[in-house]
């Protein structure tokens, strides 16, 4: 037997009215057995609400099962005796990194859990040093756990669980609030300890490329287990996997795609490397393609919506929001100062949809909160409409309705007894009248795709995507010329990420709402803006078309960035030898031009 | 606005304030709180003044640091000064209407300004210079005497502790929400009182319903980690007084002595 291992595990929540009558019960784990092996890395894959993070409770004790048996190290979990040793055993990270770490300082975090098992005092000591070098923290052993980065603060709560010597780490979904780089940083963490400490690991996640180099993975839907196997098996399953709300690694679909047009590609790509000598292989056994299904494809690509690989946006005589030098500092006047913005200019003509990026601490998130005059710059001028909003008489709450702000989180605003109460908030604080602001609520919520019977449901009641949703609907009832939205994908699972994505660029279609869109994933990116503007240290560094912009991926990996997996592609087949590969930056253009590759090097 | 609540912040750097023991700490701070009720004439206050002073140096904790967790109590210290100038009897300086200001009041305004702001930079610079976990420890172990009277002290402790730990999060929090708030035209600036207290409902629903999901995330992670409450819990720093804990003691007494011999004496 593995050290965890589960056998047909159930288990319900019962939500009970006031008389403590039940008055629903909610299958969240529904039969899954389960066997990890120890020393393996193991990762689970589902979208939210699929029972995965429930699963991952049963393992640690913090949830029992309603029908069935979990075992960990061999101890039968609904043994009240061995509750402290099945924790010590299997030890937890979650995923929201502040809400774990209880000390004040470092190393007395990581010092808890030695302390509650009565681990003597210079053992503890040995091991908070130990652990907290296994996650490369130790330097950071006397810091206040509020001036570390989301990354470090996960390698703290990774080192919190280490000191406890457990052979085994189930991490819940630790990289959802995290940025690219603290990604990156937590999941090399966890490799390392499973590679050289023999650390048994079970990652849940839905960000696929974390779990390309698993031993195993585990996908789950709607409470059942429905596939497990080698990474190359799983992801062979492109289609089943969209199904279930999940997404595949560019690669994997880029292959997958390929092979469908025709092409002796293997299923079940992973990485880069794959894809191009699959290529390779392709074009020496003289591989190609027909013309004709080519075009085909040419033709729907023509016809589908412009995706920043068209030409330049036309530069529009009157911008609807201007930032002429703009600089700011956070602190002024402390010792903490710090300058965040840098004499920066920035025009954004109406409708356009442009997409800010830069890493963490670049200034991003202060840039947007000078579009609506939530801050106020140090120096330099805030325009909308050629108005300068810090003028003296400028009336800045209806400003506030004209360019809508949805910040990171949204769904943490709602406040009122029902959704549709909820999305009014705003439209009755712009002066309208009760019937007005419902009718505008009404609209916005048919815009986010809401259905009318959630209307009277309380916001707290409802799924993440769901809340997400109704805040968002509660920006748009303002009824804003331009939309900015500070990372609004964050922590939700693929499926919901394109759903947000694609009701955007639907208002910015249909609308010609100007976007303003913040978010860390350059895949997203690629495939929604316009324009990209590449900001570091407080200033433009670059600024274009996302294809523009790509180009430079070098730079942009200096400054903390990345361009999409394709562009690393399609980079490497040039090298490989296909010279006409382009310059495609997301999977559709990647495709066509390679197909394009096939056709023309076998007509000649 | 809310960035300037500092008090329960740690200031993390290596001082001698910072190596001693809690309890001497604690105990130091409660010293010097009953050494200003002590205090009521102006020798007194520059004892103190320079105790504080001295003890501020040593710590190596910015005095301006230290200084802004005044602006939490700058209306109570505005209330109570002008309390004491215009409603102290004596010999009469300025009089203007119903207003009159004593010789005696002006004394007493000063006194009772510098008494409740010594009172705040005296416990900020425990706060500061104490780590919430040590400082918790300190009272775990200085008041476990009490549990014979069955006062949860552990667990009144280790509220304590995670408490401070989350009040610069629900800080940046509370200021993240009135932002968003504002984003859809919320006004929390003007109008009258009453419309200024309905403009919070907006702020705090939110507020309170994260320091709920925070609580059970917490209390979910300190269960992960094996917490029981403090039966057969082991500590890291276990206390156990250091010379220089003695001569800190001894500094203490000399402090409280010297400023009854001037209040007596002088």
């Amino acid at each position: 037997m593995g050290i965890v291992r589960t056998d047909r595990l159930v288990y319900e929540y019962v939500r009970r009215d006031e008389e403590n009558q039940v008055e629903e019960t909610l299958r969240a784990v529904d039969g899954v057995s389960l066997d990890v092996e120890e020393g393996q890395f193991v990762a689970i894959l589902g979208r939210n609400g699929s029972g995965k993070s429930t699963l991952a409770k049963h393992i640690n004790a913090l949830l029992f099962p309603t029908d069935g048996v979990v075992w960990v190290g061999g101890m039968d979990t609904r043994r009240e005796e061995f509750l402290w040793d099945i924790r010590q055993t299997a030890g937890m990270v979650f995923q929201n990194p502040d809400n774990q770490i209880i000390a004040s300082v470092v190393e007395e975090d990581v010092g808890f859990g030695p302390e509650n098992m009565g681990v003597p005092t210079p053992e503890i000591w040995r091991r908070v040093q130990e652990s907290l070098e296994a996650v490369g923290m130790y330097a950071y052993r006397q810091a206040s756990p509020n001036h570390l980065s989301g990354g470090q603060k996960q390698r703290v709560a990774i080192a919190g669980v280490m000191a406890m010597r457990p052979r085994c780490i189930v991490l819940d979904e630790p990289t959802a609030m995290l940025d690219p780089s603290g990604r990156k940083e937590v999941i090399r963490t966890v490799r390392k300890l499973n590679r050289e400490e023999g650390i048994t690991v079970i990652l849940i996640t839905h960000y696929m490329e974390e779990t390309v180099e698993a031993d195993r993975i585990f996908v789950m839907d709607d409470g059942r287990l429905r596939m497990a196997g080698a990474p190359r098996e799983i992801f062979a399953q492109v289609e089943e996997l969209k199904a279930m709300g999940l997404d595949v690694p560019q690669a994997t679909e880029l292959g997958f795609r390929l092979a469908k047009d025709g092409l002796p590609i293997p299923s079940g790509i992973l990485t880069i490397p794959e894809l191009v000598q699959s290529l390779r292989d392709a074009r020496d056994a003289g591989a190609r393609v027909r013309a004709a299904s080519q075009e085909d494809r040419a033709d729907g690509q023509a016809s589908a919506p412009k995706k920043g690989d068209g030409p330049e946006p036309a530069p529009a005589a009157e911008p609807v929001l201007e930032l002429r030098n703009v600089s700011y500092r956070y602190g002024a006047g402390t010792p903490m100062e710090i300058q965040v913005l840098k004499g920066l200019s920035l025009s954004i003509p109406q409708g356009q949809f442009v997409c800010p990026i830069g890493h963490t601490g670049s200034g991003k998130s202060t840039l947007i909160q000078h579009l609506n005059g939530l801050l106020r710059p140090d120096s330099g001028e805030v325009r909308f409409r050629g108005e300068d909003i810090f003028a003296e008489k400028y009336d800045r709450r209806r400003l506030r309705g004209k360019v809508g702000m949805v910040f990171q989180y949204p769904e943490h605003q709602l406040f009122e007894s029902d959704v549709l109460a909820d999305v009014c908030f705003g439209p009755k604080n712009l002066g309208l009248s009760q019937e007005e602001a419902e009718a505008r609520a009404r609209e916005a919520l048919r815009l986010v795709g809401m259905d009318e019977s959630y209307y009277r449901r309380s916001p707290f009641e409802l799924s993440g995507g769901q809340k997400r949703r109704a805040a968002i609907a509660g920006v748009l009832a303002m009824e804003p010329e331009v939309l900015v939205l500070d990372e609004p994908t964050a922590g939700l699972d693929p499926a919901g990420r394109d759903e947000i994505l694609d009701q955007v660029a639907r208002l910015h279609r249909e609308r010609g709402m100007a976007v303003v869109l913040v978010s860390h994933s350059m895949e997203d990116v690629a495939r929604y803006a316009e324009r990209l503007v590449v900001l570091d240290a407080g200033q433009v560094i670059l600024d274009g078309t996302p294809r523009q912009v790509f180009l430079h991926f070098r730079e942009l990996e200096k400054m903390g960035l990345s361009a999409p997996q394709v562009t690393y592609l399609m980079e490497e087949l040039r090298q490989a030898g296909f010279p006409a590969a382009g310059h495609g930056i997301t999977v559709e253009e990647a495709e066509r031009d390679i197909l394009r590759c096939f056709r023309e090097e076998t007509a000649e | 606005m809310l960035k300037d609540i500092t008090l329960g912040q740690y200031y993390p750097v290596a001082s001698p304030v910072h190596r001693l023991d809690p309890r001497v700490k604690l105990m130091g701070t409660l010293i010097f709180l009953i050494s200003l009720f002590v205090a009521d004439r102006w020798p007194c206050y520059l004892l103190a003044t320079l105790f504080l002073g001295g003890c501020i140096r040593v710590s190596r904790v910015p005095l301006g640091y230290i200084l802004r967790g005044l602006k939490m109590v700058i209306f109570l210290l505005m209330f109570s000064v002008a309390f004491n100038v215009f409603l102290t009897p004596g010999e009469v300086l300025v009089q203007a209407w119903i207003f009159r200001i004593t010789r005696e009041g002006l004394l007493q305004g000063a006194y009772m300004a510098a008494r409740l702001i010594y009172l705040v930079m005296g416990s900020s610079l425990m706060t500061f210079t104490t780590t919430p976990n040590a400082l918790t420890d300190g009272m775990e172990k200085g008041l476990g005497f009490l549990r014979v009277f069955r006062v949860p002290v552990h667990e009144l402790a280790m509220t304590m502790s995670i408490a401070l730990r989350f009040i610069p999060l629900l800080t940046e929090e509370a200021d993240k929400i009135m932002k968003a708030q504002m984003a859809r035209g919320a006004d929390f600036e003007s109008g009258s009182l009453l419309q200024r207290a309905k403009a919070l409902v907006p702020l705090l629903v939110p507020l309170f319903i994260s320091a709920f999901r925070r609580a059970m995330d917490l209390a979910m992670a300190m269960e992960s980690r094996c917490y029981r409450g403090g039966a057969g819990r082991t500590k890291m720093h276990p206390l156990r007084y250091q010379r220089r804990d003695a001569a800190a003691y001894g500094l203490l007494a000399l402090y409280l002595g010297l400023m009854i011999a001037l209040r007596v004496l002088v």
